[in-house]
């Protein structure tokens, strides 16, 4: 899976993924919630899918963040889930989804404090025993930090190192944050623990303030996210890179092209260490 | 537990506000920038409920449907990790407060429910085929029905009658909806209670229609005879035709 680009399993372009028309990704990324307990057309859908594909599923309801206890039934069954469907990698985010017992749905900030890091390293380590598998964690986009009192490069770090858990890097979300709240790119990808990160993510966003963007993905990546991602892998070994693209798939060729610039910049850099090596 | 109490309140009262729009004061926040929060979350809840019941909101017009929505996503907890399963959280939470009684819409449980359902069918984990031939007799070979399928009881007939239609005619009304072998999409049919009633008798007793035809005849209170076999045939058949009926067993 090593330098393999990937795309997400949307409904939208499943048929069109599997009949590998316009789109021919390396492999595919299931958001287990999404598809787990599902019967019928599907689940054929999936179940071709994953004769098809190498999988990895990158998780929307863990709720790593949040202070009520895991949800350790629906952890079995995603175990079940991820074992049934041959996944090499399952991702999720760090942060809460759920609030007082309440599923939210999406990404809720988690404050950057110490008794969060003793909280999140604890749940991490917890779930990966039950799911026996390593977790890759993702560094997720944020509109504004909440009560913070260490910079998010510290938080995310040291929660990787003591959890011993995986990085997903996500570049578009570095991207997202820097703009958002003014940091340097670079310096914060410098900072985190490179020789963690087992999976990448890039995507697009859409600018909807002057001084705010909202992480979408429903728009094409942007050539600073492209730069940035350039410089990034140069300074890591080579690991699976997944396009994220949730919705507006009106123009196909459009994300196969992001998918092949994708691979374009892998293999200028990556393909070359392969073969000095 | 390591989460301090105040970091515990934080999470919760951001969770809160996401929920419903009551305004707070949270430390060290971008000014202006919380309200984002709010509005992706309800982006998503609105749309997953908005696509699952569409028949529903044309019935109740955009303004009604949203309030719905608030009341659910402001007090009703949502539990499942799946968002996609919202629906029927949403249509279990209004059915449990009596909120169409309420709004003067007493036809909204079952038109929630019905829709859910067609999801519901649609989605559900596949149900084992059991063994059967295509060759066989209707009257003496038990039949084998296609497993993926649901009974539900309506009290206005919202399956088959536009809502200012349905209202008019309370009473009990059954639906079956069934998933297509081939296909996976979604069929429903309009039964009666005798229909449903030779329906679960021919599955659950594993019988054959010669063996219950005399018991049908008084449930229906007709003779049983010539009139009683071609109306079975002629509804049987159909119900071969469309799928419901897969074939024939005589294990």
């Amino acid at each position: 899976m090593e330098g393999k680009v990937g795309l997400g399993l949307r409904r939208d372009i499943a048929e069109e993924i599997l009949d590998s028309r316009i789109l021919t990704p390396d492999f595919l990324e299931f958001a287990p919630e999404n598809w787990m307990g599902m019967g019928g057309a599907w689940k054929r859908v999936m179940d071709r899918a994953v004769e098809s594909f190498p999988i990895t599923c990158h998780g929307l309801s863990l709720s790593l963040g949040s202070p009520e206890e895991l949800d350790w039934q629906f952890i079995r069954e995603l175990k079940s889930f991820l074992d049934e469907n041959r996944v090499t990698i399952f991702s999720e985010h760090l942060s809460y989804t759920k609030s007082r017992n309440a599923h939210l749905y999406d990404l809720l900030p988690i404050p950057f404090r110490r008794d969060a890091i003793d909280h999140v390293v604890d749940r991490i380590r917890r779930v990966q025993d039950l799911l026996e598998r390593p977790l890759a964690i993702e560094n997720v986009s944020y509109y504004t930090p909440v009560a913070a009192e260490m910079t998010e490069a510290e938080f995310v770090n040291e929660i990787v190192e003591r959890a011993d858990c995986k990085l997903l890097l996500d570049v578009n979300n570095v991207y997202v944050n820097a703009f958002n709240h003014r940091y340097d790119a670079k310096e914060f990808i410098g900072a985190l623990p490179l020789e963690r990160v087992a999976y990448i993510h890039m995507a697009g966003h859409e600018q909807v303030e002057p001084d705010l963007i909202i992480d979408t993905h429903g728009q094409p990546i942007i050539d600073p996210v492209y730069d940035l991602f350039e410089w990034t892998i140069q300074k890591m070994d080579p690991v699976p890179v997944l396009l994220e693209r949730d919705f507006n798939f009106e123009d196909l060729e459009q994300i196969q092209g992001e998918l092949t610039q994708i691979k374009g910049i892998l293999n200028r850099h990556w393909e070359v260490t392969h073969a000095s090596a | 537990m390591h989460l301090r109490k105040e970091t515990i309140s934080i999470q919760e009262r951001l969770g809160e506000y996401c929920r419903t729009g009551v305004k707070l004061e949270l430390p060290g926040v971008t000014p202006g920038r919380i309200h984002h929060y709010r509005r992706l979350i309800s982006n998503v809840v609105n749309d997953t409920l908005h696509t699952a019941f569409p028949i529903t909101v044309a019935a109740l017009g955009e303004h009604q449907w949203e309030l719905l929505v608030q009341d659910f996503f402001a007090d009703g907890i949502p539990q499942t990790p799946q968002v996609w399963k919202l629906p029927f959280e949403f249509y279990q939470y209004h059915a449990g407060r009596e909120t169409g009684k309420r709004i003067g819409k007493p036809f909204l449980d079952d038109l929630l429910y019905f829709e859910w359902m067609e999801i519901e069918i649609h989605t559900m984990p596949d149900r084992p085929f059991p063994d059967f031939v295509t060759e066989g007799e209707l009257f003496n070979d038990r039949l084998v029905f296609n497993p993926e399928h649901e009974i539900i009881q309506l009290s206005f007939p919202v399956h088959t009658h536009p809502v200012r239609e349905a209202i008019e005619l309370e009473g009990e009304h059954y639906a079956l909806l069934y998933r297509m072998p081939e296909s996976g999409h979604v069929q429903f049919l309009n039964l009666s209670a005798l229909n449903i009633y030779i329906i679960t008798r021919l599955q659950e007793e594993k019988v054959t229609l010669n063996e219950i035809k005399n018991e049908i005849a008084r449930v229906a209170g007709i003779e049983s005879g010539r009139y009683l076999d071609e109306a079975l045939q002629k509804f049987l058949g159909d119900l071969m035709e469309r799928k419901l009926i897969l074939g024939f067993t005589r294990n």
